[in-house]
């Protein structure tokens, strides 16, 4: 009896081992950013989809990376149906062969949706458009900075933040320096040695966005590297926050929506993301989130537009391949390391 | 015959999960550190390479990095042997009446999440910690000391996160010292302090031993608190295999630095316990 009973166990714990987190047919599990992202994305995207199907929505919280890796590690039996992941990851996913292709005959919002949204072959959709660019304290910044060189006053040492290269302030700002100063995608260097004095000025390189909220709450910068989505929200809550586009352009973001390899609803993960494309939850979720949307059918506030790029500076906005990044930034990330950081 | 079935039998359900959650695991990961990776495709799974081990002695951040870990494992457990024995010599030689309390007073930090206990050293050690503005405050010092992303604060951390090991330990191979033996030697004409040198240390070696290999290895492997008191510039192999993993996705070099780790641990182990065991007469 003992043994048999021991023998079940054994055997479920097993069970458990090989088969991940398997959904039930009405839940879809879905890999998502955390903080405001997570709650703006229930109230924009998960309550819609609930209402509209009756299915229900888990979420799995991560940052790109992780997302990246835990899809790899489950490959082709992903407990994901639906992942969130900044537009190097997405593609890096696609490469791997991890992601499905997209059905745009099932998604009924696609010929709203602009065409820099769409991956190649559709692997994957922006599901939003952010930045990364210059966010400083209105009150202690009199003058609106008009250039990254701006950072580099010495009259903000030890008064700046600017991000670690693990999250995508970091390497984005690396290269729109980079490029400032002559660099190219293969010849990293200049924006190296450019850095360098900036990375020892800083008050400390944030690895999670919301580091800097405290950081300006407390009055320890004026001035940061930052997501004017995030500056946004916190402006919305009392601090007195500017985002300002340098005059080199701006970074843009394009954080992507695909679906993994392995799933079994397929069907239900494609309604999720025509839910997230339908124009009036993007409206919802960019007033909330104070970030750009990929619907052309969208017009926003006048509070968001404010903070979201719009004319010259969206039009000045450097977008890079994700492509060229997902096989450079490990490169990158090596010097930073071993040339910055020392 | 049969206790050695029986014996077999009651190992059998530790040695199923230690068999399927680490050695298993572990297998699988050495085909993937022979591997190469190629950003932006993948894992290569046509090519073999030994570049993944030869990259952690010829670079130089891999080198300081794990020279760096290692140091710290044995810093971290000299404070601790350093900081434990007076307290587990209190708890066993001092007034029977203090016991419960201090032990308590002992264990009570590990009823803490880790992870609380780490944000509350940084609340501490910060640039504007309570540390720091009390410094301030009185005058000590002008600007804030660096406490943190430095081994100041991985060592402050660490050691308060595993000292409650090494005093358990203590207070168990102290407990074991007869008495009588340090009265033969007393009567013999032995200082006390000849006497804890040559009579009590001797005999609470294998706690010394077991105390230090604990915090030794804890240490080295520990993620949450070098992460959260070394930010994400202060790396140590733990954070660093944490990385390459889950943020550069080059899980062969990660698997490559798992095994360098596992390995070195395994080597210094050996080593220590060794030389221990020759000073305490046990060889």
């Amino acid at each position: 009896m003992i043994k048999k009973s021991l023998l079940a166990a054994a055997t479920a714990s097993l069970a458990l081992a090989s088969a991940p987190g398997v959904a039930a047919a009405d839940e879809l599990v879905l890999g998502s950013f955390g903080g405001s992202f997570a709650d703006n994305v229930t109230a924009c995207y998960i309550e819609p989809f609930k209402a509209a199907t009756g299915a229900d929505v888990i979420l799995k919280l991560g940052s790109s990376s992780q997302h990246a890796a835990a899809v790899r590690a489950t490959a082709g039996q992903s407990d994901m149906d639906v992942v969130f992941a900044d537009d190097a990851f997405a593609v890096q996913m696609a490469n791997e062969g991890l992601l499905v292709q997209l059905d745009r005959s099932k998604l009924s919002n696609a010929p709203e949706i602009i065409d820099g949204a769409w991956g190649a072959e559709d692997a994957y959709v922006a599901a939003m458009l952010g930045a990364t660019t210059i966010i400083y304290n209105k009150d202690t910044v009199t003058t609106p900075p008009t250039s990254w060189n701006d950072l580099f006053d010495p009259k903000y040492e030890g008064r700046v933040t600017i991000g670690d290269i693990s999250g995508t302030t970091g390497w984005q700002f690396l290269a729109a320096l980079n490029q400032m100063e002559g660099g190219t995608l293969d010849d990293i260097t200049p924006g190296i040695e450019k850095v360098k004095p900036l990375v020892k000025s800083s008050v400390l390189l944030y690895s999670q966005a919301d580091q800097v909220v405290a950081l300006f709450e407390r009055g320890e910068i004026d001035i940061a590297v930052w997501y004017p989505d995030r500056a946004g929200v916190a402006a919305k809550n009392g601090l007195p926050l500017a985002a300002a586009y340098p005059a080199e352009g701006a970074v843009g973001i394009r954080p992507t929506i695909s679906i993994p390899k392995g799933t079994a609803q397929e069907d239900l993960a494609h309604k999720f993301i025509d839910t997230v494309l339908d124009a009036d939850n993007q409206k919802c979720f960019s007033e909330v989130q104070f970030i750009g949307s990929v619907n052309k059918n969208v017009t926003l506030s006048d509070e968001v537009s404010a903070i979201v790029p719009t004319g010259e500076a969206l039009d000045k906005m450097l977008f890079l391949d994700p492509n060229d990044m997902a096989k450079r930034l490990p490169e990158w990330t090596r010097r930073w390391q071993r040339e910055v950081l020392r | 015959m049969k206790s050695l079935r029986t014996g077999a039998l009651l190992l059998s359900p530790l040695l199923f999960v230690l068999l399927a959650a680490f050695v298993v695991p572990l297998l699988l990961l050495v085909p993937t550190s022979f591997q190469e990776y190629r950003p932006g495709e993948g894992i290569a799974t046509d090519v073999w390479t030994l570049q993944n081990f030869v990259r952690i002695g010829a670079d130089e951040f891999y080198r300081e990095v794990v020279l760096r870990t290692i140091g710290l494992g044995i810093a971290v457990t000299l404070s601790c042997l350093l900081l434990g024995y007076p307290v587990a010599y209190l708890i066993v030689r001092g007034n029977p009446r203090w016991r419960l309390p201090l032990t308590l007073l002992v264990i009570f930090p590990l009823m803490l999440n880790l992870v609380v206990r780490s944000f509350g050293w940084i609340v501490l050690l910060t640039n504007r910690g309570v540390v720091n503005n009390l410094l301030i405050d009185i005058g000590l010092i002008d600007r804030p000391l660096r406490l943190m992303f430095n081994m100041t604060g991985l060592m402050i951390g660490l050691t308060h996160i595993y000292l409650p090991f090494m005093v358990l330990m203590l207070v168990a191979a102290l407990q074991n010292v007869p008495r009588d033996v340090e009265s033969a030697a007393a009567t013999l004409g032995s200082s006390r302090f000849h006497i804890f040198r040559a009579v009590t240390l001797p005999l609470t070696a294998p706690g010394i031993i077991s105390g230090s290999i604990l915090v030794f290895v804890l240490t080295i492997s520990a993620l949450v608190t070098p992460r959260m008191l070394g930010g994400p510039t202060y790396q140590v192999m733990a954070t660093l295999i944490y990385d390459e993993f889950m943020l550069l996705l080059d899980w062969p070099s990660g698997s490559a630095l798992s095994f360098a780790l596992a390995i070195a641990t395994i080597f210094i182990i050996w080593i220590s316990s060794r030389m221990t065991k020759r000073w305490a007469g046990l060889a």
